[in-house]
C-alpha cells in the first residue's frame, strides 16, 4: 500500500518542498485521475465537448480578425494566424491559473480530512489546460493550411515554450491557489488583472502599433516573452532568438520555484482555518 | 523511519504534549480588501484558541479506542493531527503504519461521473493506485451491492447508494490504522449493520481503529478503552464503559466500594458499619442498568463492632438532580431487628421498579431507631441507572404507578 510512508514523525521535518515533490511522485495516479475527471466532466457536460475547446479560440480569433482587419485597419500579413497562435498559448496561461484557484479550494475539503500532497490539485489544473492546448493547437493548424502560413521545421521547437509556459503558470497558480483560499476575493481580482494583463500584450495587436519610447516596457512583461517564443516558430517559420530563450527559461524555472516555495511554505497552515 | 524503541514494538501511535493553537481574527477577515483595510488601521486582531492541550497518549496495536467529548472539545482536531493534515503547534505525534482515515459521506465524489470512475478517482484520493484499484473493484462493488449501477452517472444514485460505496471503498482491506468520524451512522438499517460488522472484523484482524461517536453505545459496545475529551483535554481516559459512564452522568455515576467512598459521602460512629452495599437483579446478578417495572434487589453487608439494639437500616434513592423521592426503612416497614453482633446482611426487594428513564442514586444507612446516633451512612453513593423499553413506555413524570385503563362505552339512550 502506498498510502501514507508507513512512519510519520511530526518533529522530523524534512525540506517541505522536497516532501511535497516525494508525495506528488507517490500520488501520480491521482494526478492522472484528477485530470482525466477534468476531462470527462467537460466532455459529458456539453454537447459539443471536446469540440468546444477548439471552437471557442476559433471564434475569438474570427471576431478579432474582423475587428481589427476592419475597423482598425491593422494590416499584418497573415493576422489570423497572428492573433490565433498567441491567443491558445493566453488563453491555457489565463485558464491554468484560474483553475489552479478552484481546484485547490475543491480540494481543501478533502485535505483538510486526509493526507495528500496539496500541490497534486494545482499540477492537475495545469494538466488539464495542457490537453487542452495541444487540442486548441488542432484548429491553428487548419488555419495555417487555410490561410497559406507554411509549416516550417522550427515548429519542432514548440514543445520548448510550452514547457516554460507550464512551468511559469504552475508558479504562478500555487502562489494564487494558496491566498485564494484564504482571501475569496483573490479569484475577482485575478480576472480583472488578467484582462489588463490580456490588453497590455501583444496578442492581438503588433507591438509596433505602441510608440517606439514605449516599446521596451514589453520586455518587462515575462508573458510577451514567452508568446514570442511560441508565435515566432509558427507565425515567422524561425526560431526564436537565442538569448531571449535563456531569458525566458530563467523565468520560468525561476517563478516555479518560488511558486513551490511559497506553496510549500503556507499550505501546512491551510489546515488552521476554521 | 521506525521511531519505536524495542519496548514499543506494540505501539501503533504516540502523542507526546500535543498542542494544537488557532489563532482566530477577531472578527473573520475573508478578503484581501478587508485585510487591507484592516491592515492600514492596524486592527487586524488574533486570539489564540487552543484546540488541543498537553495531549499525549499510546495507542497499541489492535486496540479500538472511542473518542468522546461534547462539540468543539478538539476531538476532530485530534484526528486531523493523527491523520497527519494538521502538524501540532506543540508536542509531537508519532505514528506507526498507514493512516486510512474514512471520508465524510460523498466527499471526493463527482456527480457527472459514473459510480466505476468515481471508484477509482475516490480510490486515487486515499492513495490507492490504478493497478491496486484494478485489483479491488470486484469487491469494493460487491460490497455496496451496487453491481447494476456502476456505469450510471453518481447524480442518479440515492444519498445511501452513495454511503455504500464510499464505505466500500474505504474498508476494502484491512487498514492498519483506522478513522472513523461519525460515519457508522450512514445507510440503512441493513448497511449499518453490515458496516458495522466489517468494523468488528477488522477489530479481530487486529486493526488499531479510533472511533469519534455521538452514539455513547456504539462506543460502549465496539471500544475496549475511550478518552474524554473537554476544552482541548483528556480529562478522562480508561475502559470504555468507564470513562463513557463518566462523561454522560459525571463522576457520580461510577460504582464505588464503601471504602472509596469520599468524607463528604459517608458519615457516622462505625459501631455497625455497612461492608458492602449490591444492587442485584431478580437472578441476583449484580446489575446497575434496569428498566422501569424490573425487580430490584438491595443487599446491604454490615458488621457490628459491638452488640447493638434498637437498630434500624434504611434506604433512599435521589434523582440525579437531587430530588428525593423515597425513603423507606425498616422500622416504617414494622422489622424489627434483634440485638445484632457480627456480620449479616439487610435485604430490601422492590417487585417492580417504578421508576422512570433516568440516573438515580441509592443511599444506605444503619442508624439507632430512636434516632440518637447515626452509625454509619452513605450518601447518594450507588449510581442506579433506568431505561426505558418496550415494557413500559411512559415517560412523563417521575414514577409509572402501573395503573390500568379500561374504557366503557355509555349507550346513547
Amino acid at each position: 500500500m502506498n498510502q501514507v510512508s508507513d512512519f510519520y514523525d511530526s518533529a522530523h521535518r524534512p525540506s517541505l518542498m522536497l516532501e511535497e515533490l516525494r508525495a506528488v511522485w507517490r500520488y501520480r495516479d491521482l494526478l492522472a485521475q484528477l485530470i482525466a475527471r477534468n476531462l470527462t466532466v467537460r466532455y459529458k457536460r456539453s454537447i459539443l465537448g471536446f469540440a468546444w475547446t477548439m471552437l471557442n479560440p476559433l471564434l475569438m480569433m474570427t471576431i478579432l480578425t474582423l475587428v481589427f482587419s476592419n475597423v482598425f485597419r491593422v494590416t499584418l500579413e497573415h493576422y489570423a494566424v497572428y492573433v490565433l497562435s498567441a491567443l491558445v498559448l493566453w488563453n491555457f496561461f489565463a485558464q491554468a491559473t484560474s483553475a489552479a484557484m478552484s481546484e485547490l479550494a475543491w480540494g481543501s475539503g478533502l485535505f483538510q480530512r486526509i493526507y495528500m500532497p496539496r500541490a497534486i490539485f494545482v499540477l492537475a489544473a495545469i494538466g488539464t489546460n495542457l490537453v487542452n492546448l495541444l487540442l486548441a493547437m488542432i484548429p491553428l493548424a487548419v488555419i495555417m493550411l487555410a490561410t497559406g502560413v507554411p509549416f516550417r521545421p522550427a515548429l519542432l521547437f514548440l514543445p520548448v515554450p510550452i514547457g516554460l509556459t507550464a512551468l511559469f503558470a504552475l508558479g504562478i497558480g500555487l502562489v494564487l491557489a494558496v491566498l485564494a483560499v484564504s482571501f475569496a476575493d483573490i479569484v475577482d481580482i485575478y480576472q480583472v488583472a488578467l484582462t489588463a494583463w490580456l490588453y497590455l500584450t501583444p496578442i492581438i495587436y503588433p507591438p509596433e502599433i505602441v510608440p517606439a519610447q514605449w516599446r521596451g516596457l514589453f520586455a518587462l512583461n515575462p508573458l510577451y516573452g514567452l508568446l514570442e517564443l511560441f508565435r515566432q516558430p509558427i507565425y515567422a517559420g524561425v526560431l526564436p532568438a537565442f538569448d531571449l530563450i535563456v531569458a525566458m527559461s530563467a523565468l520560468a524555472f525561476g517563478v516555479v520555484a518560488f511558486g513551490w516555495w511559497f506553496f510549500a511554505r503556507n499550505v501546512d497552515g491551510l489546515a488552521y482555518r476554521i | 523511519m521506525d521511531w519505536r524503541t524495542a519496548s514499543e514494538r506494540e505501539l501503533a501511535l504516540r502523542l507526546d504534549d500535543v498542542a494544537v493553537r488557532y489563532r482566530v481574527p477577531h472578527e473573520r477577515v475573508a478578503s484581501l480588501k478587508e485585510l487591507a483595510i484592516r491592515r492600514l488601521q492596524r486592527r487586524v486582531q488574533f486570539s489564540d484558541f487552543w484546540a488541543l492541550r498537553e495531549i499525549s497518549f499510546t495507542a497499541r496495536r489492535g486496540e479500538v479506542i472511542g473518542i468522546v467529548g461534547k462539540n468543539g472539545a478538539g476531538k476532530s482536531t485530534l484526528l486531523k493531527v493523527i491523520a497527519r493534515v494538521l502538524r501540532p503547534t506543540n508536542g509531537r505525534v508519532r505514528i506507526a503504519g498507514a493512516v486510512a482515515p474514512l471520508l465524510e459521506f460523498g466527499a471526493g465524489f463527482h456527480p457527472e461521473l459514473t459510480g466505476r470512475e468515481n471508484v477509482f478517482l475516490n480510490g486515487a484520493l486515499l492513495g490507492f493506485t490504478r493497478a491496486q484499484m484494478r485489483e479491488k473493484y470486484e469487491r469494493i462493488v460487491e460490497f455496496a451491492e451496487l453491481g447494476e449501477f456502476m456505469d450510471a452517472p453518481l447524480r442518479t444514485y440515492s444519498s445511501g447508494m452513495v454511503a455504500r460505496l464510499g464505505f466500500a471503498i474505504a474498508t476494502d482491506i484491512v487498514p492498519e490504522i483506522l478513522i472513523l468520524d461519525e460515519v457508522l451512522a450512514v445507510g440503512d438499517a441493513m448497511f449499518q449493520r453490515k458496516s458495522f460488522e466489517r468494523i468488528l472484523k477488522f477489530r479481530a484482524a487486529g486493526a488499531t481503529i479510533l472511533l469519534v461517536s455521538h452514539n455513547l453505545d456504539a462506543v460502549k459496545s465496539l471500544c475496549e478503552r475511550a478518552l474524554w475529551l473537554e476544552h482541548g483535554r483528556i480529562l478522562a481516559d480508561g475502559p470504555a464503559a468507564t470513562v463513557v459512564d463518566h462523561y454522560q452522568f459525571g463522576d457520580s455515576a461510577i460504582q464505588r466500594a464503601p471504602g472509596m467512598l469520599a468524607p463528604e459521602q459517608r458519615w457516622g460512629t462505625r459501631r455497625v458499619e455497612i461492608t458492602d452495599v449490591r444492587i442485584k437483579n431478580y437472578n441476583g446478578d449484580a446489575q446497575t442498568i434496569f428498566a422501569t417495572g424490573d425487580a430490584l434487589i438491595l443487599k446491604v453487608d454490615y458488621r457490628a463492632h459491638q452488640p447493638t439494639a434498637g437498630l434500624t437500616f434504611g434506604m433512599a434513592i435521589h434523582r440525579h438532580d437531587g430530588m428525593h423521592i423515597t425513603g423507606p426503612n425498616t422500622s416504617f416497614a414494622g422489622l424489627t431487628l434483634p440485638t445484632l453482633d457480627g456480620c449479616g446482611t439487610v435485604t430490601f426487594s422492590i417487585a417492580h421498579l417504578p421508576l422512570l428513564e433516568g440516573l438515580y442514586h441509592i443511599s444506605v444507612s444503619a442508624h439507632a431507631t430512636d434516632a440518637s446516633e447515626m452509625y454509619d451512612y452513605h450518601d447518594r453513593a450507588y449510581p442506579l441507572r433506568v431505561v426505558n423499553t418496550d415494557a413500559c413506555r411512559e415517560r412523563y413524570g417521575i414514577i409509572s404507578v402501573r395503573g390500568r385503563w379500561s374504557h366503557t362505552p355509555r349507550e346513547i339512550e
